[in-house]
């Protein structure tokens, strides 16, 4: 009875690993890839929060520390723009590396099989 | 924790909960839901399937689980081990950069390495399948809404909502959760019950550590406990058929994923099934109930550990957010304006919380959640009212954390909350640079737009101009702030000093009232648990739950001038340090320390009602008799009293008891309330006496209970400082009669309002009036021989009905009618009066014997039927005290001489041994 038992689970296991396995690269690109991307945004949501890109587009037109006369609001929308430049290229550097990061994912698979079939033929 | 009895849990029709049908399938109705909860816009369910096979074949496949990924793993490496390997080789033939282009060379290394690659992949596949199986608990938001009506209200149209409005709940349960009902179903299948249910889960908890830990808090006697749930579990029905969860079992499992959901927990743990359990079987609540322990308890236990890893968890959510929150001046937009001067007189509380320096608040949600209302409905002023301790800064510092977390209304967001510093901003300044300060900081906060002005009490503002006298003060100014919606602004202030001074005034009309009150004993026991750790790693002792319900307890009951928690924390604190110092460290707080402290504080006999003191109450009646003579009834009366007080059967708003002695003088009156409070308080001390006579113009209310001006009663002050004795009211009807009328609210609810408006508490005193009217009315007619009860009846309706009302003679729980003594009462009498002389004189070294003759012939001379034991008192004093202490003095006695009071009631001296 027991090994009966036995047998049959590990009938049902393996067949489990074996779905596990083979729904691996099916994985890769689908729930993966999705995984990845959720990620990535994240990742960018976050550097965004921590830079203020946003909030600082938002506020391009008013002046910073409170200084609503017109030299305030010309020089404020100044420095607001350079601060914007600058953010934005941080921002720009986080979003090329992301897309690196989804270039490498989509490609591995490619590339390791590739290579692979590099060394063996 | 507030438990989910108000669920409203349905099931289907079709399966009856079960979500398969006769055949094992999915239920064609509720594809398998079965039953479930509308929760928040969202639909609840049990859906994991158990069984034998199921249990192990899941143990299985964790195992194989891990050994695949181990192997994974070490692919992975061995792997990356190859790469290196194969670089070092080649870094030992060449220097050229191009010759490690390991991708386009052959080599069986480098093949090794790609093929580890895969490894590599498939390690990411399983890390991140495994973290969407440890999905968390969602958390409540801000703002969220309990709205069934959307939801779709038949079977069919659920199993076809969305994947996202169900949730199925056993994906939050930790793995021990999860083990504790592997457990549960494999003890039910092995009885054959049939049913997985309550006490089979109950009884797997019993195995869990952390179950163990909290019932080890509380001090319960497993042994007892797991053999009582045993015998619960015997009696369930044997022989059934397949084994299954029951409806109760998933409503318990629903319910602790909920609870552990609205406190914002991460995972179900195993202590989160307790109290669900207890909900929903009567029967364990009430084997818990014998072993003394019921569902506040385990909860307040529950909270304990909570608070603790919730504790732990802030630091880490602090350290995450710390970078968002700016930690300067500046909002995030830069729009703020810099703000010099309030920096100068204020500080800064959201940065206080961002660093996480401030302490947790546990509870007060609706309180908070009327603070938002407010500020919701547009209005800027707010003033939070509560007495001092019962936690308004802390309530300020929790809203500084959900500043931090920006878990807030959008009017709050991205602002900062800055306490002015009031005595800061007072000292060493005129009014008129005061109000310049003032003025200049609310200026700065209207410009500044990002600011939440928190003023800790606020009434130190009332009553300072600048100028003449009908110029404004600073607190209009303020008003005038906020009434101009230029500033919101949070402040608080106590009971009194609001009536006193924010009432109908124009600051006090632009602030909406909060009222915060004093948490109630379990809220309380809570609080004061987030605090215990800190106690516990300071000063290394351990508290248990008992220790800390105890504090807690005794505090609200005789500490009247402090407000929970405060008092409590303050006490503990004592206790911790005095453990500490007396048992060494690592030592456990009982409840006995505690009742000790508060004992001392308060000068209130707390002990515990052990078994020898209930003897002695139990005995009060010969405990009297050993002072007073004859009096029976009462004697009697009294000690009954009493009995009813110390075991809890009294009514707990009025005063212990309230007695109205009435006979001649020298009866024993007065001697009995001493004699009552030394048995009962263990001490004479514990008496006020205020002689009536004293009373008897209408303007001695005010010596009784103070005045206006600030000066403080004699009784309520005498009561305050010793809310737990006996207050005698000697010659009662000669007070005057609107001082009787205090009396009537005293003996009705148990306290008196003083002219400072505190109220005294009365509940822990015993009343003892006496008076003397009908005196003769007594003797005469004990002397015709009527008896006791038409005595005391005629006595109230022909005597003491002229002189009280009636309705304070029915607010006494007794009327004691004293007899005159006879004369083997003043024998008695007399023998215990020289019996002290006595006394004192061994103490001093000298021998002390009296002759029963002796004893008669002074007690003959001292009777008096008029004024009873009174002249016998006078009569020892005079002949044989005086005659003693002038032979003293004379120096005719020396040590071991033995004084004689011999057959004539005449004073001998016998000379002791010559040493």
């Amino acid at each position: 009875m027991i090994n009966n038992n036995l047998s049959f689970y590990s009938v049902k296991i393996l067949a489990e690993i074996i779905r596990d396995i083979l729904y691996f690269p099916v994985w890769w690109y689908s729930r993966g890839l999705n995984n990845v991307f959720k990620f990535l945004w994240k990742f960018l949501v976050n550097k965004q929060k921590s830079l203020g890109l946003l909030i600082w587009i938002k506020n391009i037109f008013i002046p910073m520390y409170g200084q609503y006369d017109w030299q305030g609001m010309l020089i404020s929308f100044f420095v607001r723009l350079v601060q914007i430049i600058i953010r934005s290229f941080v921002m720009l550097f986080w979003l090329v590396l992301v897309v690196l990061v989804i270039c490498t994912w989509l490609a591995l698979p490619l590339l390791v099989i590739y290579e692979i079939n590099f060394q063996l033929f | 924790m507030a438990e989910k009895n108000d669920l409203q849990f349905t099931s289907c029709p079709v399966c009856v909960g079960n979500g398969v049908n006769d055949k094992g399938l999915k239920c064609s109705n509720c594809a398998g839901l079965g039953l479930g909860v509308f929760y928040f816009g969202k639909f609840y369910y049990w859906g994991l399937i158990f069984g034998r096979a199921m249990i192990k074949l899941r143990h299985l496949k964790k195992n194989l689980h891990l050994i695949l990924n181990l192997v994974v793993f070490i692919l992975g490496i061995l792997g990356l081990i190859a790469l290196g390997w194969w670089i070092w080789l080649i870094s030992n033939h060449s220097n050229d950069l191009t010759s490690f282009a390991f991708w386009q060379i052959k080599h069986w290394l480098i093949l090794a390495f790609w093929i580890s690659v895969i490894a590599d992949m498939f390690i990411i596949y399983r890390i991140s399948e495994e973290e969407v199986i440890k999905q968390k608990i969602d958390k409540p938001k801000y703002n969220e809404k309990n709205d069934v009506s959307e939801m779709p209200n038949n079977w069919r149209q659920l199993s076809k909502a969305k994947a996202k409005y169900k949730i199925e709940v056993s994906f939050g349960f930790n793995y021990e959760a999860i083990k504790v009902l592997e457990d549960a179903y494999i003890l039910a299948d092995t009885a054959k019950n049939g049913q997985v249910c309550a006490k089979h889960l109950f009884f797997s908890l019993l195995k869990n550590n952390n179950v163990l830990a909290i019932f080890s808090r509380l001090n319960l006697n497993l042994s007892e406990l797991i053999a009582k749930v045993e015998n619960q579990l015997v009696l369930l029905p044997s022989n059934q058929g397949k084994t299954f969860l029951s409806n109760e079992l998933k409503e318990i499992l629903i319910s602790a994923y909920l609870t552990a959901r609205d406190s914002g927990q991460k995972k179900v743990k195993p202590a989160y099934l307790i109290l669900p359990i207890l909900a929903k079987d009567k029967i364990l609540s009430e084997v818990l109930y014998e072993l003394e322990v019921d569902s506040d308890k385990i909860n307040n236990v529950i909270q304990w550990f909570a608070v603790s890893e919730k504790m732990v968890d802030n630091y880490h959510l602090y350290r995450a957010k710390a970078h968002l929150k700016p930690s300067g001046n500046m909002d995030r937009a830069y729009t703020a304006i810099a703000t010099p001067v309030l920096n100068h007189f204020a500080f800064d509380l959201t940065l206080t919380a961002k660093w996480g320096r401030l302490a947790l608040c546990v509870g007060r949600k609706k309180e908070i959640e009327a603070i938002w209302q407010n500020l919701e409905s547009n209005q800027f002023g707010i003033i939070l009212v509560g007495e001092v301790g019962v936690g308004k800064n802390t309530i300020i510092g929790q809203i500084a954390h959900l500043m931090v977390e920006e878990n807030v209304p959008k009017i709050l967001k991205d602002k900062r909350l800055m306490e002015l510093d009031l005595p800061r901003l007072l000292s060493g300044a005129s009014p008129e640079k005061a109000e310049e300060r003032l003025l200049v900081i609310l200026d700065e906060v209207s410009r500044a737009g990002n600011i939440i002005l928190y003023i800790n009490n606020i009434e130190n503002l009332m009553g300072i101009t600048a100028g003449e006298e009908q110029s404004l003060d600073l607190s209009e100014v303020l008003a005038n702030a906020i009434e101009r919606k230029n500033l919101i602004c949070l402040t608080t202030s106590t009971n009194e000093n609001y009536a006193k001074y924010l009432e109908n005034k124009p600051l006090g009309n632009v602030l909406a009232k909060i009222i915060i009150s004093e948490p109630e004993i379990n809220q309380a026991i809570q609080i004061v648990e987030s605090k215990i750790n800190f106690f516990e790693a300071k000063h290394k002792v351990y508290f248990s739950y008992n220790s800390i319900a105890k504090a807690v307890d005794l505090t609200d009951k005789y500490i009247h001038d402090k407000y929970l928690p405060a008092k409590a924390i303050e006490i503990l604190e004592s206790i911790a340090v005095g453990v500490a110092k007396t048992k060494g460290i690592n030592s456990l707080v009982t409840e006995n320390d505690v009742a000790k402290v508060v004992s001392e504080i308060t000068k209130i006999p707390v002990a515990k009602i052990t078994e020898s003191e209930s003897e002695a109450l139990l005995n009060l009646e010969e405990k009297i008799h050993q002072r007073m003579v004859d009096q029976v009834e009462a004697v009697s009366m009294v000690s009954a009293s009493l009995r009813r007080a110390r075991a809890g059967l009294r009514e707990m708003k009025r005063p212990i008891a309230s007695f109205l002695f009435m006979g001649p003088t020298g009866v024993g009156k007065t001697e009995l309330a001493k004699t009552v409070a030394e048995v009962y308080f263990k001490d004479e001390e514990y008496m006020i006496r205020l002689d009536m006579s004293e009373y008897q113009h209408p303007d001695s209310v005010e010596k009784m209970i103070g005045n206006s001006d600030g000066a403080l009663g004699y009784l309520t002050e005498a009561v305050r400082k010793m809310p737990f004795s006996l207050i005698l009211l000697d010659e009662f009807e000669k007070a005057h009669p609107d001082i009787l009328n205090l009396f009537l609210q005293v003996m009705d609810d148990g306290r008196l309002t003083d002219a400072q408006g505190k109220t005294i508490d009365f509940t822990n005193s015993i009343i003892i009036a006496t008076s003397n009217v009908g005196a003769v009315f007594i003797q005469d007619n004990i002397v015709a021989g009527v008896g006791m009860e038409e005595i005391k009846q005629k006595l109230i309706n022909e005597h003491l009905n002229k002189v009280l009302r009636p309705e304070l003679i029915n607010r006494f729980d007794g009327i004691i009618v004293f007899k005159p003594l006879s004369i083997e009462d003043v024998r008695q009498i007399a023998k215990i009066m020289l019996a002290k002389v006595g006394k004192m004189l061994e103490a001093k070294g000298f021998g002390f014997n009296v002759s029963d003759e002796g004893i008669k012939k002074i007690a003959q001379e001292g009777f008096d039927p008029k004024f009873g034991a009174r002249p016998l008192r006078r009569l020892i004093q005079e002949k044989i005290e005086n005659e003693i202490a002038n032979k003293i003095l004379s120096g005719n006695i020396k040590r071991r001489d033995v004084i004689i009071i011999d057959d004539n009631g005449l004073v001998l001296i016998e000379k002791g041994k010559k040493l």
